[in-house]
């Protein structure tokens, strides 16, 4: 089995807590998604914002959220394995810190995406159930997962350099991976709601712009963060 | 037990390593030619995990070089992977059962676990939690890792700490048997068990290099030898009595035979004989 698979499934086993939360964020994410359908608004135009047509896009941000709590658990077995040894002796079996960073990362990204992808199947499903629109689910799908696979690869990024480079062990730099990590995800929320007609292309186009930022980090941490930093 | 080494040689050249901008081991220059256990003596924060994380390739040398067969080890995954280093820590993810802990680097590097379990006497603990073992196990089973697939060059951070003098000895006799075809660096406190399994002796003090050279070269100043009998012997042998030891000291180990000769012609009944210090001692002194 290949180093990313075992660190994923090592991390579901050690850290069951955030699954929870990740769940109960992606209940939210669909009640929030579908609270349109079963309670209309009866604002009418022309309100400041548009509430039917906006509102289920909050239900992204929880949803995308689920994401990053479903693969926090990998990053925390980053700091763990460091701390233990495991990170030394995995550099002395003649992986380089890239070949590591690259399987916590891969192994929180598979595991997001999993994770979101029954997400939006659970929400689609709930939103047809409950007559949503089907444009509305598809579009909410599409944005969860792209906004969630980046947050998520951000996050993790940021936090498995932070962890390797605080000289202190326990992990107490990994909120800082995660403040950096989500801030993309204002603008992704907050933008389309003041431009409405381009809100699926502002949120792609942060979500595109984030993966390749996170990628860039990835490569760069690869190249200037040094073995040593990964000893216990 | 592995046969057949194919490693030729490691080389340090005036290699300076250390952490951030701290040097912690200063040019030291070592040349190992022949499979052997080499072991290394130095006080605590002598350098010598510094020394092996940077033969290991973890650490790259601020100057100077580490080849082995004259590949440099910290650019080359390939020559990296013909080295097992055990460092003082377990390094095993102590959630997962002694079987599985060991299969988490099998998978990764490769190797054959039931092979390890029975080289290492693991099998009773197989299907149990890594985290649920003594301390004395934990090293056993950390102590396994090593042995999952065939390497050229074993460093091995005080492999017996914490290890019950059973467990300590079958760990010795197994690297005695293992540096018959392969290298094996072996850092130690024990000055006894030093002298026990090294053939070479490598002495680090504050990050320098002080002494590298068989161990049966060693040399010391004066051998304390203590003589335990049934009858009163301190009127033909000139020596101070401590704890019911009589002693006396030597220049030369060889003079000890004629000394005991002479005791026994004027009828002392020796009980014991004993080195009272051990030639490795001076190392440890300032």
């Amino acid at each position: 089995m290949k180093f990313w698979k075992v660190t994923m499934k090592r991390s579901v086993k050690l850290s069951r807590t955030y699954f929870g939360l990740g769940i109960m964020f992606t209940i939210y994410g669909i009640v929030l998604s579908s609270l349109m359908t079963i309670f209309p608004p009866d604002v009418a135009p022309p309100s400041p914002v548009d509430l039917a047509s906006n509102f289920p896009f909050l239900s992204v941000a929880l949803l995308s959220m689920s994401g990053v709590f479903f693969s926090l658990p990998v990053v925390m077995l980053f700091v763990y394995d460091k701390n233990n040894g495991v990170l030394e002796y995995l550099l002395s079996t003649g992986l380089d810190q890239i070949d590591i960073f690259k399987g916590y990362v891969k192994a929180s990204l598979v595991l997001a995406v999993y994770l979101l992808s029954f997400a939006v199947i659970l929400n689609t499903a709930v939103g047809a159930f409950l007559g949503t629109g089907f444009n509305l689910l598809i579009i909410i799908a599409v944005l969860t997962v792209a906004i969630g696979v980046s947050e998520v690869f951000l996050v993790t990024v940021c936090m498995v350099a932070f962890s390797s480079l605080q000289k202190t062990p326990m992990g107490a730099n990994q909120p800082a991976g995660v403040i950096i990590g989500i801030i993309p995800m204002f603008p992704a929320l907050i933008l389309p709601i003041i431009f409405p007609t381009h809100a699926i292309t502002i949120d792609l186009f942060v979500a595109a712009i984030t993966i390749v930022a996170s990628l860039a980090l990835l490569l760069s941490v690869g190249r200037l963060i040094l073995r040593e930093k990964l000893l216990p | 037990m592995y046969n057949g080494g194919n490693m030729q040689k490691l080389k340090l050249e005036e290699v300076s390593s250390g952490y951030g901008t701290e040097e912690i081991i200063h040019k030291i220059s070592l040349k190992l030619t022949e499979p052997s256990i080499y072991v290394v003596l130095g006080p605590n924060g002598a350098g010598k995990t510094t020394l092996f994380r940077t033969i290991s390739g973890i650490l790259k040398p601020f100057s100077g070089k580490v080849t082995l067969d004259e590949i440099n080890l910290f650019n080359s995954k390939e020559a990296r992977r013909r080295i097992a280093y055990l460092s003082h820590l377990n390094a095993l993810p102590e959630e997962m059962t002694v079987f599985n802990a060991l299969k988490y680097y099998a998978d990764i590097e490769g190797g054959d676990v039931e092979y390890t379990l029975d080289l290492l006497k693991l099998s009773e603990l197989r299907d149990k939690k890594f985290s649920s073992l003594s301390q004395g196990q934990k090293k056993r089973v950390s102590v396994g890792k090593i042995f999952l697939r065939e390497r050229d060059l074993y460093l091995l951070d005080e492999p017996t700490s914490n290890v019950d003098p059973k467990i300590s000895k079958e760990i010795r006799e197994l690297l005695i048997e293992l540096s018959k075809n392969k290298f094996v660096l072996y850092s130690s406190h024990n000055l006894y068990e030093a002298r026990e399994i090294g053939k070479y002796l490598i002495v680090i003090k504050n990050g320098e290099l002080k002494f590298f050279d068989k161990i049966e070269n060693v040399k010391t100043k004066q051998y304390r030898v203590g003589i335990k009998t049934l009858n009163d012997i301190s009127s033909y042998l000139n020596a101070k009595v401590e704890n019911g030891y009589f002693v006396f000291t030597v220049e030369n180990p060889t003079e000890v035979a004629k000394i005991v000769k002479d005791l026994v012609d004027h009828g002392a009944e020796i009980i014991e004989l004993r080195e009272l210090d051990n030639p490795l001692q001076e190392f440890f002194e300032e």
